[in-house]
């Protein structure tokens, strides 16, 4: 059952892969680091370089999730030493590993954070390892119906739990799906959107994608940030560096929790490691904060969402491998990335390509251990990322955002598109909306138009084949129920509370 | 105010998705295999986008703050400099191109001269090799410099 696994650690641990899990974990613990460039932004910029590389899918693969799990190290720098989260997943990571730092535990803090986040993420590589195979032998059932009503299943989950505003997560959503639909439409034929503009009738690159939504955006959100944190070039003094023993089993029922917490959210298609700490630093906090310290500097309250949201970008390969669903915006990225290699991620993926998904799933493994290593004794190295001024990283971002689309296809159209859809990117954060659901539309959208009409192909245009089968049924029972629950619940407590008052 | 841009958010949303709606329902077809064709998914979006933009206009949600003059036209600026990077990237090279913006965009980021041009140099020509030679990608050399090469 695990031959897979077997295998993979034989692409794992071939010298080039190894090197480039290494390089990865090092490129995405500077990109975590970073205040503003987290996982997506690396993954993004990285992408076309791995490309023109001339790596064989699964290496590029395993640089690329490299450099996902290490961002996620990375995002706890800025939050113990700054207080400024470097992605959504170490918001919570704020809370007391800031506090902490201000008593002078900057050093132990960085450490503890770097042992719950191996311990979540180890915890959820084994669910990875034991779950994914279970549920591709599920999906390979699947036919188009089911795969619709799986897709209808993610974007409800998405509304409900990726950012603050439902309505704002699902018109973002939507708006993905329609940027996905620009092109020739492979269907009919038709050509869709293109404005008469015979570059669009490919419809809009990938990476061009990417690149603008999320790196050109960055850069000018920049600009407005760099007039309000003034606290550019000063640090904490780290105190002493390692964390102790007896530090850390304090803290070891909130990691093990959490990261079973965070992997179960990881798993949830379209919630990812923000939701993940949220839900564990609240839950340990009912849990063991009996002093009311959490908040003030409780070591627990720094493991918990530290083991959750590593935990969860673990999980959310889950979707991603076994059903071709990222689990939150990084995956859908990395989904991407995949499919400029040709290679559709799903259930096939562990028959046809083994070499892909089980060297993807050993090299987890293998970078999880390299990220310890190099994150427990270089913390003061990696900190001092984040002493890089603005000035340097705005134009290396801009340069490597404009080499990375013009190799595409040596032409400038691509990087007009780019700037273009930085500006929608920057725009759409300033109404309040989250990125992550648009990218999501963008890479779900076809997929999701093609399989309603593989569907409706088969039934002759017969609607009720979308909810024939006993599982697409339930996913769209549970899609339905995601969306009304949030919002009746509270009417019925309020209902009962008004009853017995 | 805050609540405004919502509001103008959703309508233009909405005509956006008349827009998509129109532009779909006149899609010509030779000819089809299949009963739902390219019309109908976009038909469908653009019906639950102008749902959730009513939904938005009515019960509009927070925003972001908006930058107020001086950095909108800082912005502004930001946006120009990578536009002229793209008019110029072929026309001047990677290596010129480069670094004129990025010795002007550290300029904007509060960089003094000194640091600002140091920066371009380095990034500009440390850059082009590291990218030509290290990566194997073909960067333009510029017209300009064709000539005389």
């Amino acid at each position: 059952m695990f031959d897979f696994l077997i295998d993979g650690f034989g692409v794992a641990l071939t010298p080039l892969n190894l090197g480039l899990a290494f390089l990865g974990a090092l490129l995405g613990t500077l990109f975590g680091a970073l205040p503003g460039i987290g996982p997506i932004n690396g993954i993004a910029i990285l992408m076309p370089l791995a490309y023109t590389l001339g790596l064989p899918a699964e290496s590029s693969l395993i640089l690329l999730a490299a450099v996902y799990t290490g961002a996620e190290y990375g995002g706890r720098m800025s939050s113990i030493l700054l207080n400024v989260p470097g992605d959504a997943g170490a918001v919570m990571t704020t809370l007391d590993g800031y506090p902490l730092a201000q008593q002078g535990l900057a050093g132990p803090a960085l450490g503890l954070s770097a042992v719950s986040s191996f311990v979540g993420a180890t915890i959820a590589i084994i669910g990875l390892t034991l779950f994914a195979p279970l549920l591709a032998n599920v999906a390979v059932m699947f036919g188009p119906a089911e795969f619709f009503a799986l897709m209808i299943f993610a974007f409800s989950s998405m509304s409900v739990m990726m950012g603050k505003d439902p309505i704002k997560t699902a018109i973002g959503a939507v708006l993905g799906v329609l940027i996905g639909t620009v092109g020739i439409d492979s269907g009919s034929g038709v050509l869709r959107y293109t404005l008469g503009m015979p570059e669009l009738y490919d419809g809009i690159d990938f990476v061009v994608m990417i690149i603008g939504l999320f790196a050109i955006s960055e850069i000018l959100l920049m600009l407005e940030n760099s007039h309000s944190t003034d606290n550019d070039g000063e640090l904490p003094p780290l105190g002493r560096v390692f964390v102790s023993l007896k530090e850390v089993l304090v803290c070891k029922g909130a990691i093990i929790r959490s990261g079973l917490i965070g992997f179960i959210i990881g798993v949830l298609p379209g919630t990812g490691a923000s939701v993940a700490g949220a839900v564990s630093y609240t839950t340990e906090k009912r849990l063991s904060d009996k002093d009311n310290t959490f908040g003030t500097g409780d070591m627990r309250g720094l493991a918990a969402p530290e083991s959750a949201n590593n935990a969860a970008a673990v999980g959310s390969f889950v979707p991603m491998l076994t059903l071709g669903i990222p689990g939150s915006g990084t995956t859908a990225v990395l989904l991407g990335a995949l499919m400029l290699y040709n290679i559709t991620p799903g259930p096939m993926m562990f028959t046809e390509r083994p070499e892909v998904a089980g060297g993807l799933i050993a090299s987890l493994y293998i970078g999880n251990i390299v990220l310890l290593m190099l994150n427990l004794p270089l913390a003061g190295v990696f900190a001092r990322v984040l002493t890089i001024p603005r000035w340097v990283l705005v134009p290396a971002i801009a340069i490597l955002a404009f080499v990375g689309v013009y190799q595409l296809h040596s032409d400038l159209f691509a990087i007009y598109l780019m700037l273009v859809i930085g500006v929608f990117g920057y725009l759409l954060r300033k109404l309040g909306f989250s990125l992550a659901p648009v990218i999501l539309g963008y890479v779900l959208g076809g997929l999701m138009e093609q399989n309603l009409r593989r569907a409706l192909s088969i039934s002759g245009g017969d609607v009720g084949i979308l909810w024939q089968s006993g599982i697409s049924l339930g996913l769209w029972v549970a899609a339905v129920l995601l969306l009304v629950l949030p919002w009746l619940v509270p009417k019925l407590l309020a209902g009962r509370k008004l009853s017995a008052g | 105010m805050k609540i405004a841009a919502d509001r103008v958010l959703g309508i233009a949303l909405i005509g956006l998705a008349a827009f998509i709606a129109v532009q779909a329902v006149q899609l010509e077809m030779p000819f089809s295999y299949e009963p739902v064709g390219p019309k109908a998914f976009p038909v469908g979006l653009s019906i639950l986008l102008t749902i959730l933009s009513l939904v938005m206009i009515f019960r509009p949600g927070p925003n972001g703050q908006w930058p107020h003059k001086a950095l909108a036209l800082k912005l502004l600026l930001v946006l120009v400099l990578l536009l002229a990077f793209a008019v110029l990237f072929t026309q001047l090279g990677f290596i010129v191109s480069s670094l004129l913006v990025v010795t002007a965009l550290a300029r904007l980021f509060d960089a003094t001269w000194g640091k600002a041009l140091l920066t371009g140099v380095l990034m500009s020509v440390i850059g082009y090799f590291l990218f030509t030679t290290a990566l194997g990608i073909s960067l333009p050399s510029g017209y300009w410099f064709d000539t005389f090469i």
